[in-house]
């Protein structure tokens, strides 16, 4: 579904260019749930974010569905962001004006066309889905940081997104919370929506159908779970 | 729920923020109407007020005439027509045209002449309260005439033909009296003697007969031209004349007061343009994240364009609408307080209401342009990453 082939990627560092990525390859299949370990600077969040399309690679290939999107321009990118990808992160990253259920359907409200009463209905079912069933009216303020995860879910799902990148998504989560947050995606990821996910945690990485170890921008070691 | 509802409830998220902008711009709305109202009402009360100092239009009959001269001799010239036209007619004619609000005179004059005491002097019939609403310039000494039989005398008329308040003068074969002797005015009016023109027509023989009309038109809302079009239309036998130095003289006096507050109103205005133009650049880099979250959810750099200069319209609307209300009031308190209230003529004119409100929405959105491009060019991983 989703290929990396020798992606390089480098940023301009103070004094000297810092190369984050360095020939990566990656392949996520359909419904497949991948974990990206490292240390911090290891590159696993570029590698996310260039697989997610929020970032363009300076050199190799990314394909989507066989297709070059790697430097893609901004209607396909938008579209595949649009429709089949969907990113959460470690902060949550809902619009803090917004309601629990207009978070989860900020996806449509894109245009000047009222979002539709199906969408409407399955954000609500999706809510319920996630566990936030009659909380749709409240300000992600009024939420802890498990629920505000739960949205970031919801909103992913309200699209039917394909791919699920996440990003630390259990970084700022307690214990408990972040298993909880965990079996959910492993629910997800089992009825279907593939997963990348970026973590710094081994136990959490175990969730994954493969782990990719990432050191100093390379793919030091892609493991399956013991 | 659609894509208004972002910069929509936005603008509620920091609602201290959003009233502080809001009034501000307001507040800009609002001094430049109150200055475009008073300077309006001020600029005609300032006209009306000039009109006091002699007419800018001249009505006299289209004769035509023919210069006589022989021999070297110039013999002036002679009349190939009948001088006079009706008062009255020609009155209403000029109080009908279309633009007869901008009329604020209009004095009929018989000329004749007279010898008293073996010296001629001319007698012009006038209508006094005409002739005062352009002649207000004028101080008599003694008072102005009550009865259709007393008269005005000219300074230096009075003078030479010997003449103070209280004297009689023999016109034809009527007897008119002397009530009032005008001050020295410096034109032609010291020479005269000044009586009411329907008694002078029935002494003269003249009944309804006039020599010409002097015309005071206020030339603020219309170009003088526009006035002396439809009267030509309305007299096309007549000859009119637009004193254009008078006009020019009078108009630059009224324009400048409404140049001043124009100037002064687009100061005000750019100036609240730039704060919103700078608050909004200041949102820009405050949602950096709220960008990066669009974008990552598929939102095109338009549409991010879009939420911003939208927010910015949402702005300018509620501005206009409560900035164009204050200043409607805050004009009346100032006329007011400048003791010119009496004067005014504010009317709430609905269309102007809405034009208003969209020009100052359409300007906030210009204000709102670069700051709203600076967000679409955010990228989603450089607003995500750095935070």
């Amino acid at each position: 579904m989703l290929k990396a082939e020798n992606i390089t990627k480098t940023f301009n560092g103070e004094g000297a260019p810092v190369r984050a990525l360095d020939n990566v390859s990656l392949t996520v299949d359909e419904g497949e749930f991948v974990s990206i370990v490292g240390r911090s600077g290891s590159g696993k969040t570029t590698l996310l974010h260039i697989l997610s399309t929020l970032q363009t690679p300076d050199s190799g290939e990314l394909t989507y569905d066989e297709a070059d999107i790697g430097q893609a321009g901004g209607k396909k990118l938008n579209t595949i962001r649009h429709k089949d990808f969907a990113v959460i992160f470690q902060f949550h990253h809902l619009l803090p004006y917004l309601t629990v259920l207009e978070n989860t359907l900020l996806p449509f409200m894109n245009a000047l066309r009222p979002v539709s009463s199906s969408h409407v209905k399955k954000a609500k079912e999706c809510l319920e889905r996630v566990g936030l069933g009659g909380k749709w009216d409240r300000l992600p303020s009024m939420l802890s940081g498990g629920e505000q995860q739960r949205v970031a879910i919801a909103r992913a799902l309200v699209k039917e997104a394909r791919c699920l990148f996440a990003d630390e998504p259990t970084g700022s989560l307690d214990k408990a919370t972040g298993e909880e947050i965990l079996a959910l995606l492993k629910r997800l990821n089992q009825e279907g929506l593939a997963v990348v996910m970026v973590t710094h945690d081994r136990q959490y990485a175990s969730y994954a159908d493969t782990i990719v170890e990432m050191e100093d921008g390379a793919i030091k070691h892609v493991s399956l779970p013991m | 729920m659609n894509i208004l509802t972002i910069p929509l409830k936005n603008t509620r998220r920091k609602p201290w923020r959003t009233t502080l902008l809001l009034l501000v711009f307001a507040l800009g709305v609002m001094s430049v109407i109150s200055l475009d109202e008073v300077s309006r009402v001020i600029g005609d009360s300032l006209e009306r007020k000039l009109t006091a100092y002699g007419a800018n239009i001249l009505v006299a009959p289209n004769v035509e005439t023919l210069a006589v001269s022989y021999g070297g001799f110039t013999l002036g010239d002679m009349n190939m027509g009948d001088r006079t036209f009706s008062a009255q007619k020609t009155v209403q004619a000029i109080r009908s045209i279309e633009l007869k609000s901008r009329i604020a005179a209009v004095a009929p004059k018989l000329v004749t002449s007279t010898v008293i005491h073996d010296n001629r002097v001319g007698v012009i019939g006038v209508e006094l309260q005409e002739e005062l609403a352009i002649k207000s310039y004028w101080a008599v000494d003694g008072e102005y005439p009550k009865s259709p039989k007393d008269l005005l005398a000219g300074s230096e008329a009075a003078s030479r033909l010997g003449l103070a308040a209280g004297n009689t003068v023999q016109l034809g074969e009527d007897t008119y009296r002397v009530v009032g002797v005008l001050q020295p005015t410096g034109g032609d009016d010291d020479k005269v003697l000044i009586s009411d023109l329907k008694s002078l027509q029935q002494t003269m023989g003249m009944t309804d007969r006039i020599h010409f009309v002097e015309v005071s038109a206020l030339c603020a809302g219309c170009p003088i031209e526009d006035i002396v079009s439809q009267m030509q239309e309305a007299l096309p036998n007549m000859r009119i004349t637009a004193l254009q130095s008078v006009v020019k003289q009078r108009m630059y006096s009224v324009t400048f007061v409404k140049k001043l507050a124009m100037i002064v109103s687009l100061v005000i205005l750019l100036t609240a343009s730039a704060m919103v133009g700078v608050s909004m650049l200041s949102a820009v880099n405050e949602r950096r994240k709220e960008i990066g979250i669009l974008r990552s959810l598929g939102y095109s750099r338009g549409q991010v364009f879009a939420i911003f200069c939208v927010e910015a319209f949402f702005i300018g609307i509620a501005a206009g609408v409560v900035g164009y209300a204050a200043g409607y009031f805050v004009s009346f308190r100032i006329l007011d307080a400048l003791n010119v209230a009496a004067d005014a003529e504010i009317i709430f004119n609905w269309l102007r209401y809405f034009a208003v409100c969209g020009i100052i929405a359409c300007l906030a959105v210009a204000a709102a342009l670069m700051p709203a491009w600076k967000a679409s060019k955010v990228e989603p991983s450089e607003a995500l990453l750095s935070l």
